[in-house]
């Protein structure tokens, strides 16, 4: 029996870390991005893989009685309500943002897959230019969207 | 926790500390973001990462002090965190959109997206 108890410690000790390994990932996201959709993007991990992860641990530990099905119902309800919270701040945000060209810029679909087209039957060098371009977009999306725009 | 077993109990309690401090110094991490968050979206957002992390710590010390209705606590905070979200976003987008009507000179009934 010391070994099972052992064990479900173990288990249960390792389900808890990686959740709170997810909440690390999670911050360092939340500070690395710079503009708040991409923030959300970040933040979203920690509400469903990250509190998942921390109490299907503190499950796995307390073992299958009343307790562990509320803890089962406190990630069931935060499946529902992050996925809603998340698309009201995003509606928030794409409606009271007065400066949209700053941040990010509204592209329709045909047009960026004729892009992607054109981008894949021109030369190797251009490619190459393309994706330099990418890499800088990705260290400072402000003032690169801005141009683009 | 693990009570008969030797080592086990303390394992527990070691484990359980060292997760409580991690939370506790995300959780900081989360109000700074809070603060210096430059839209309200970010503020937001930072809030609910709060309300999440919260969410964890009341549910590890439910099983440390073996107090089951700890996590009745922890139910209830997942709802009203949810809640405050959704009335604080309604009432910002309410308060703008009435801002931007006043702005344009416009009779329009808001709100009620």
């Amino acid at each position: 029996m010391e070994i099972i108890e052992w064990l479900q410690f173990l288990v249960g000790a390792v389900l808890l870390l990686l959740g709170l390994g997810i909440f690390t990932v999670e911050m360092i996201g939340v500070y690395r991005f710079h503009y708040v959709l991409n923030r959300m993007h970040a933040a979203a991990m920690g509400d469903t893989l990250g509190i998942g992860f921390c109490l299907v641990g503190l499950i796995v530990m307390n073992g299958l009685n009343l307790t562990s099905l509320k803890l089962f119902l406190v990630v069931a309800f935060l499946w529902f309500s992050s996925p809603t919270s998340s698309h009201l701040i995003a509606r928030l945000e794409v409606t009271t943002d007065t400066e949209k060209e700053k941040h990010y810029r509204e592209v329709p679909l045909a047009d960026l897959e004729r892009e992607m087209e054109e981008r894949k039957t021109n030369s190797s060098v251009e490619a190459k230019e393309f994706l330099t371009q990418e890499g800088s977009a990705m260290e400072e999306p402000r003032e690169n969207l801005g141009q683009e725009a | 926790m693990g009570e008969g077993v030797p080592g086990l109990a303390s394992a527990y309690t070691i484990l359980f500390t060292a997760a409580l401090i991690f939370l506790a110094i995300l959780l900081v991490l989360c109000l700074i973001r809070a603060i210096i968050g430059p839209r309200v979206a970010d503020r937001l957002v930072a809030v609910n990462m709060m309300g999440t992390i919260v969410m964890v710590i009341i549910a590890i010390l439910a099983l440390m002090l073996q107090e089951g209705y700890l996590v009745d606590i922890c139910l209830i905070y997942a709802m009203i965190s949810f809640l405050a979200v959704i009335v604080l976003t309604k009432v910002y987008m309410g308060v703008y959109l009435a801002r931007q009507d006043q702005a344009d000179g416009k009779e329009q009934e808001n709100g009620d997206n």
